[in-house]
Order: C-alpha cells, then sequence, then structure tokens
C-alpha cells in the first residue's frame, strides 16, 4: 500500500479481474494464485488458452508456476534485485517507453543510476535466476503492450516489501503498461473486504478514502462532518501497538475480527503483550486464540446476518444484504460500535448501513458516487467522484492520482536475517487452499479439516536426504527463537536450501519461530524469509514424539469446536 | 401415443395449484439476481417454465446438500421423517435421466432409505427441451433434448398448449381427476410435436459422442501424461461433483448441539479432494491430483457403462459452466476425441 502510494498516489489494484483474459503477457511475482486467488488464476488460465504468456516469479514450485510458461525460482527475499535485472535489460536495449517516462514521470535518472549497476549477471548471483531467462522475461514483457503485473503476499511480507513494491511500479512506469486496459499493476487483495477496510481509513495514517490525517484540509472537513477535534499525528501500527503493550505505554485494546495471537510473527511476544494490557475487547464470529486472552468479547455476524457493502481486490464496492436475523443477540459490526459511541457520549445516530455509506460518499472523493441504491447489480469500482460517474475499470488513465508517477532508486538489500552454518536453510510461510487464514472458521467444516490435518514442512528431496528424513517423519524446525515440531513432506515444490511451513495451525503455530523484523515503512512483519535448522526427531520405537501429537491438546479443540453458545432467554 | 394428452398453457397454472393442495410445489424460479433456481413456488406465475439452464442441479430435493440422517439425545434416537410430498415441475429431461441414473445406484443393489423414501414422495413433471445451452451436449448421450422413457410426466411446448405425455404410474397419479383440463390429443397437435423435437436438436452447439472416447480409453490410447495436464489445471474446489446431478458421493458427521443432543447428518462430498480416500495410518490413495480427475472421468466414462449400460453423465453440461480451469466433461471429451 505505501509502495504504491508513494509511486502512483493511490494503492489498489490499476486494473479489472475482467480484463485479465486479454491479456497477451501475465507476469505473476510472488502469489500462489490458483490457490489463494483461484477466481483470478480462472481468468489467468483462459488467456493462457486465448495465447497469452504467463511468467511466474516464485520461490516455490506452486500450481501455477508449474502451469506458467517461465518459471523465475529466485531466492526468498532477493525479489529488488530480480527486477532490478529485468529493468537493467529493459533500459539496456532500448525497451523503454521514452514517450511516457518523459510526459507522466519524474526522477527517472537517479533510478537509472541504480538500476545501471544490476546487470542481469549480478542479478543472477543474488537470486539464482539464470542472467538469460532474465533477459527473455524482460524481452517478453517489454515488447508485449497488453502486459499486466500482479504480486500478492509474496513480495509485501518482508523487511524490503515496501521496496519490492516499489520496484514493480518503477518496471510498469519503465514499460508504459499503465493507464490503459490489459494492463497495469494489480495487488491480489486476500480477504473480501481488506481493500475496502483500507479505503476506509482503517490504517493509522488516514481518514477514508486515503487522506492523510497530517493534512490540515481533510482533517478540518472531517473535524465539521464529526463535531468533534481530531488528532493531527498517525496513529500506532498494529506492531507498534504490540511494542507499546509489551512496555506497558499502551493499557487496553479492541481488536476486530483479527487473530493476533496466531497471525503475528513470533508469537510469544504477542500474548506476552496481551498478557501485559489492563482491558483487552474481542469483536469476532468464533472463538479464537486471541479471545481467549480477552476480557470483553463481543459477538459480532456473519455476512448474512448484516447489511453493507464489500470492496473486492478490482475497487468494485459491490452490496451485502441480510438474508436472516442475526442470532443469539448478536449484532452487526457498525451498530456494536456506534452503541459503544454512545455509552462514551457520542452518539453517531445512524440507523441503517446506508446512512453511513452516504457519509462516507460525502467526505471520501474517491467514494463520491458510491450509494446502496447504485450497487444493486455489479457494484461500482472507484474512483467514482459523482452520483453519474459510472466507476472507473482502470486508473491513472490520463494522469496518475498525484500528478505524476515517481520513479524510487531502489538499492538490492538482503532479508534481516541470512542462513549461516548453524541455521542453514531459509524459512517461508504461506497458506494452504483449504485452510483460511487462523483457521477460526474452516476449522469447523468436517470436509476442509479433512484435507489438511496437520500442519507439515515441505522439504527438498536433497535437503531432506542431508539431514536424514523421510515423508512423515517428524522434524523440530528451530530459528534463532523457538523451535516447533511438524511433519516432514518431502516434495520438489520447495527448493533446495528453502523450507514452506503454512501457518494455520494452532498445534505447530509457525510463528513462534518466525522473524519479528519489520518493513521500515509499512510495518509488514517478515514471514517470508527466517533462518531455521531441521533436527529430525526419531523416536524410540512405541514411544510417541513429544509436541508431535498431543491428545489433550486436541481434545481441548475438539470440545471448544462442539460447543454451543448460550441462547440468552 | 396411446394416453398422450393436450393441456392448454391456460390451464397450467390451475393444474398446478390443485396440485399445490397436496404436495409441495417446486419449480425453476428467477433469483433477485437473474439467476435461476428451483425452489418452493409461493406465486404460481412467478414460475420461469421456458427458461434457460439453471446452475444448482435438482438432485438436492432427493439428495440434499445436508440431510439430517438422525439426531440423538437421552431419551433414544429419532429418525426425521422424509415423506414430504413433492411434485417438481420443469426439469428439464438432462435431469429427469440423471434421477434415473440416481435410481440405480441409491435404489439398485443396495437400497438408500433415506433416498427411497424421498423418491417415492416426489413427482417429475419434466419439461422436453427446446432451448439447449451452449454448454449443453444430452444430444450425444440420448439423455435429452425429450424422452422416450424414464418420466413422470412429460411436457413439449406446442406454443399456445403443452403435449403431456404419461411416462409411469406416479404420473398417472397426477393427472387423475383431472380429466376436465386435458383433451386427447389430434394429428395436427402430433405433428407440431414432431416439428418441436425436430428443432430442438438442431439447436445444438455440442456434439460429442462419449462412447468414442470411452473406446479411446479403453485402447490405452489416453496416457498419464494426458491426465497430469488436465490436473495441471484442477483448483480442486470440488465445484464439478457438487453441481453434476449423478454424482453421489457423501460424508457423515456427527454435529453435537450441546453436550447431550446431536445430530448425525450427512453432507456432499467430492472425490476431487484427497482427503476422501484418506485411509488409517496417514494413507492417501489418491494424493495426486492427477489420480483423483482420471478417477472421476473413468468413474463416468468406463465404471457405469460397466455396471449399468449407460453413461454417468446426462450432459447437462454444469461442470462447464461452474469449472474455473475448464476442464469439465465436455471440453475433455472433445480433446479426446480430437486426439489421434
Amino acid at each position: 500500500m505505501a509502495g504504491l502510494a508513494s509511486a502512483f498516489g493511490s494503492g489498489a489494484m490499476t486494473n479489472s479481474v475482467s480484463e485479465i483474459a486479454d491479456a497477451r503477457v501475465i507476469f505473476v511475482v510472488g502469489s500462489n494464485t490458483t490457490e489463494q486467488h483461484p477466481m483470478i488464476a480462472m481468468h489467468m488460465i483462459e488467456a493462457v488458452d486465448r495465447g497469452a504468456t504467463l511468467i511466474v516469479a516464485d520461490p516455490r514450485k506452486t500450481q501455477i508456476a508449474a502451469f506458467a510458461h517461465t518459471h523465475l525460482s529466485q531466492r526468498s527475499g532477493t525479489d529488488v534485485a530480480l527486477l532490478n535485472g529485468i529493468m537493467n535489460v529493459i533500459i539496456g536495449e532500448g525497451l523503454v517507453d521514452i514517450n511516457f517516462v518523459r510526459r507522466r514521470t519524474e526522477n527517472f535518472d537517479e533510478f537509472e543510476k541504480v538500476v545501471k549497476k544490476c546487470t542481469p549477471e549480478v542479478a543472477e548471483k543474488i537470486t539464482g535466476v539464470a542472467a538469460s531467462d532474465i533477459r527473455r522475461v524482460a524481452r517478453i514483457y517489454a515488447t508485449e503492450k497488453r502486459s499486466m503485473l500482479f504480486y500478492s503476499m509474496g513480495i509485501t511480507q518482508h523487511v524490503t516489501g515496501v521496496d519490492n513494491v516499489r520496484s514493480c511500479a518503477n518496471l510498469v512506469m519503465l514499460t508504459a503498461h499503465i493507464g490503459q486496459p490489459m494492463t497495469g499493476l494489480n495487488p491480489l487483495r486476500g480477504q473480501n473486504n481488506v481493500q475496502g477496510a483500507c479505503d476506509m481509513g482503517a490504517l493509522p495514517d488516514v481518514y477514508s478514502g486515503y487522506q492523510k490525517v497530517a493534512n490540515v484540509k481533510a482533517r478540518k472537513k472531517f473535524e465539521s462532518a464529526w463535531r468533534r477535534k481530531l488528532p493531527s499525528t498517525p496513529g500506532m501500527t498494529m506492531i507498534d501497538m504490540f511494542d507499546s503493550a509489551r512496555e506497558g505505554r499502551l493499557k487496553a485494546m479492541y481488536i476486530m475480527g483479527e487473530n493476533p495471537v496466531m497471525s503475528d510473527p513470533d508469537t510469544s511476544h504477542v500474548v506476552e503483550a496481551i498478557k501485559k494490557l489492563d482491558f483487552l475487547v474481542v469483536q469476532d464470529i468464533f472463538m479464537s486464540e486471541t479471545s481467549e486472552l480477552a476480557d470483553v468479547i463481543l459477538p459480532a455476524v456473519t455476512f448474512a446476518e448484516k447489511d453493507g457493502t464489500f470492496t473486492n481486490t478490482e475497487r468494485r464496492v459491490q452490496k451485502v444484504r441480510r438474508v436472516i436475523r442475526p442470532m443469539y443477540g448478536a449484532m452487526p459490526d457498525w451498530k456494536i460500535i456506534s452503541e459503544l459511541s454512545k455509552k462514551m457520549g457520542y452518539d453517531m445516530g445512524y440507523r441503517a448501513a446506508h446512512e453511513i455509506m452516504e457519509e462516507a460518499a460525502l467526505l471520501t472523493p474517491a467514494y463520491g458516487g458510491i450509494l446502496h441504491h447504485r450497487l444493486e447489480t455489479f457494484g461500482l469500482q472507484w474512483p467514482c467522484p459523482d452520483a453519474d460517474h459510472p466507476g472507473t475499470p482502470f486508473m491513472h488513465r490520463k494522469k496518475f492520482a498525484k500528478g505524476l508517477g515517481t520513479f524510487n532508486p531502489i538499492e538490492f538489500t538482503p532479508p534481516d536475517e541470512t542462513t549461516d552454518t548453524a541455521y542453514p536453510l531459509i524459512l517461508t510461510t504461506g497458506r494452504l487452499r483449504f485452510r483460511y487464514h487462523t483457521a477460526t472458521m474452516c476449522k469447523r467444516t468436517a470436509t476442509l479439516e479433512r484435507e489438511e490435518p496437520e500442519c507439515f514442512v515441505e522439504i527438498n528431496p536433497k535437503d531432506a536426504e542431508k539431514i536424514g528424513v523421510r515423508s512423515g517423519n517428524p522434524v523440530k524446525a528451530v530459528s534463532r527463537r523457538g523451535e516447533i515440531v511438524v511433519k516432514a513432506l518431502v516434495t520438489d515444490i520447495t527448493p533446495e536450501g528453502i523450507v514452506f511451513i503454512p501457518f494455520h495451525f494452532r498445534a505447530a503455530a509457525v510463528n513462534l519461530i518466525t522473524s519479528p523484523a519489520v518493513d521500515p515503512v509499512a510495518k509488514i512483519p517478515e514471514f517470508k524469509v527466517c533462518a531455521v535448522k531441521l533436527v529430525p526427531v526419531i523416536p524410540k520405537p512405541g514411544e510417541r514424539p513429544k509436541n508431535h501429537y498431543n491428545r489433550k491438546e486436541d481434545l481441548k479443540i475438539l470440545n471448544e469446536l462442539y460447543e454451543e453458545p448460550e441462547i440468552p432467554s | 401415443m396411446k394416453g398422450d394428452l393436450v393441456l392448454s398453457k391456460a390451464h397450467l397454472s390451475y393444474w398446478l395449484r390443485q396440485l399445490r393442495k397436496e404436495a409441495d410445489l417446486i419449480a425453476p424460479l428467477r433469483s433477485m439476481a437473474g439467476d435461476i433456481v428451483f425452489s418452493s413456488v409461493e406465486n404460481i406465475h412467478d414460475i420461469v417454465a421456458d427458461c434457460p439452464a439453471n446452475l444448482p442441479s435438482p438432485k438436492e430435493f432427493l439428495f440434499p446438500q445436508m440431510d439430517e440422517m438422525y439426531r440423538f439425545s437421552p431419551k433414544g434416537v429419532e429418525r426425521p421423517a422424509k415423506n414430504q410430498k413433492r411434485v417438481i415441475f420443469g426439469i428439464r429431461s438432462c435431469d429427469m435421466s440423471a434421477v434415473g441414473l440416481m435410481d440405480t445406484f441409491y435404489g439398485g443393489r443396495y437400497e438408500d432409505d433415506f433416498y427411497v423414501e424421498r423418491r417415492k414422495n416426489t413427482f417429475f413433471i419434466s419439461i422436453a427441451c427446446n432451448r439447449p445451452d451452449p454448454s449443453c451436449f444430452c444430444i450425444g448421450l440420448g439423455t435429452g433434448p425429450f424422452l422416450k422413457e424414464g418420466f413422470d410426466i412429460q411436457l413439449t411446448d406446442l406454443g399456445d398448449r403443452y403435449m403431456v405425455q404419461v411416462g409411469s404410474t406416479k404420473g398417472r397419479q397426477i393427472i387423475k381427476g383431472f380429466d376436465h383440463i386435458f383433451r386427447r390429443p389430434k394429428k395436427a397437435d402430433y405433428d407440431d410435436q414432431y416439428e418441436a423435437n425436430l428443432s430442438c436438436q438442431s439447436k445444438f452447439e455440442k456434439r460429442i459422442t462419449l462412447e468414442n472416447v470411452r473406446q479411446k480409453i479403453l485402447a490405452g490410447e489416453v496416457p498419464d501424461s494426458f491426465w497430469e495436464g488436465v490436473a495441471s489445471r484442477c483448483f480442486q474446489c470440488g465445484g464439478c461433483v457438487y453441481q453434476c446431478p449423478v454424482c453421489t458421493c457423501f460424508n457423515v458427521v456427527d454435529w453435537k448441539e450441546t453436550a447431550e443432543k446431536g445430530v448425525r447428518m450427512r453432507t456432499w462430498d467430492a472425490c476431487m479432494f484427497k482427503g476422501f480416500t484418506k485411509m488409517a495410518g496417514n494413507v492417501w490413495p489418491a494424493e495426486k491430483v492427477a489420480t483423483r480427475t482420471k478417477r472421476w472421468y473413468s468413474h463416468k466414462l468406463l465404471h457405469w457403462p460397466e455396471q449399468s449400460g449407460k453413461f454417468g453423465c446426462v450432459g447437462c453440461g454444469r461442470c462447464g459452466v461452474t469449472c474455473p480451469g475448464k476442464i469439465d466433461m465436455a471440453t475433455v471429451a472433445t480433446r479426446l476425441e480430437k486426439k489421434d
């Protein structure tokens, strides 16, 4: 988000999903699209059927990577070097769209100096991707007019996350693959409404529509609408909040629909921070590891019990309608918040979700024409400034949201943790098809639970031989922060030197060992790189490995699953 | 044919209204977003008799997605009744044929009580299809667009009236007592019926003969690498299985409602999932996606004909609509047919 904003002035998918099928080149960086964004991958496969070239850059040979025409298997955390290498070729071979660069961008010379240093040969040394492949991909991507670039968590969850995104932005500006249909820089957002949450200002430094808190004019507008004085300094990011809580500076926390105990890096520190709080409120639809630590739990409603809108990855605001009455006295989120606010002495006075949307449209330029009655069928894509505007399928058509697009010169910096003799493997974490996030919801479905019942670590056969484990053997994954025991899964999906553990599992929570290092700007944790070693746990005959299977723990989880909420009389 | 009748379109709603007094009437309705779904009818005039293909197949009325088998409590075990009388109006010939296939599976050698009880109480009024979708290919399978047997009542749209054919004793039951609205067909009616059948046969975009495909597989001309290619496009969503009107897989789960009482229910399952055949001791017989896609096709193209003489596919084209990777029956069969 921060990376895109600094380059273009707005952070979202620049183009639309329906354009994908007509693209000629699809370049996917750090996204396991088939598993995590299947509906996007569906369009990609259709594009390939129509003759498009699919290029995937991912350390692991995921399904989409195996399906691709070219798979670049870079080392985890070396994306900047890979992209710089590609841009070096584009500049060196004269494939730059000079007209576009001159008219619509700034700071090209500074940027060129940095990229010039990173020849494909230099990039090969850092990334492990052959220089010839880098050259080929650069030529394919730059010469075709309809080239779309996609990225996801694979490049953002690094200490260099913002740098990675800025590099992608540099690439699309260099080749003028922006501001036209079937081009653009497209971040794939994982959850149905994560885009909407960001748009509505659920970030520490902005109001809705990315209007900066520090901007006096924007602040005055919100102050007059809300009739209250508003702070001029940005708030804290989640990582900062947990740090302050640990130091005792933050006393109370209100968590909505999140499970940071499972999803944040370095679990033990998060738990320690939460325990130090004087007061914790959790608002969620199911019990989670975090709500177990809460003082107050506010039951929220599911999608089927509330009215409102979701904004999807292509900026499309879609309506969600209530089909059943809220159960067990739970309330929609907006109602909980406005009731709380009333108790605290500020009556928001909303009576329905559409009234909130009206206010959002009034105060948010990009949402200016987005009102509930216009969303009946297929919704609208922001920016939609007024009530007659048909929505914007692709952005930055004549100029960027901030005027000129900015090239950010970015040098390659290695990940926070590097491998050494004590911790020789890179651990990268990720998601599985049949599990959603911290599994608070999907673990209640027997079929989904059956598909991936246990945590595992993917190891390349060569590494497995060195360590001496076979598929199914328990191994201990040890990092500088802790250790977990998981089952080995020997597969060539993961390349040599890298191991992969999904983060969904409570019994083997990989975030006990991940690195707490964060990106200095976006504060996104580095989930994708951490140095580990694997130690085989060979149980003696007839003895179960420790921690590997804990019947007591399992029974506890089972009992929770079957616990019925009490119906208030 | 003897026993055929003609029903004026003006009398259809009267007939359905009378039937609704005795049974729950289920028919294709248009949802708010424009999709066609089968559900219980509130207002007879909402029925979209001449509708395009619908996505959830009507199998859910015989084999629901979630079916309570038993309820248990300290008082003992009870079995919820499944004897709700239902008239399902407006299903297409392909779906009617699929019901026939389900009957051989659930009511054949092993009788499934839950299915059989529902089936006994369900009456079908199918419509000879005159509006095949681009995804439809029933014509190559003999499961449509109109049926010669295996229906309760079949209607053929003749413009201002329906030709009514009665194909079973159950069919006879639901026209009994309505002599005043039906009349005997004349020669002109038969001519019109013939013309309607002929015209709809010409509307199909897909012409696929699964027998050719079967012969190719039997002759060993389809290597495993072909199925690996298919698997590389599989999202493992299970959509093909859930939408298929012939697929019958289910899973049984117990759900404890409180500490004391609970429900044993069965839910749809899919052989496309690797956990479907999971065995004790962490054995996954079909861990590779290619094994599973191959098995799904083998079941429909080889095992069904072996066991019952019919393909396990009725050409409704639903998998083609729902599959994100475009590896549905029609696409795969076309590729295999062309392959040499």
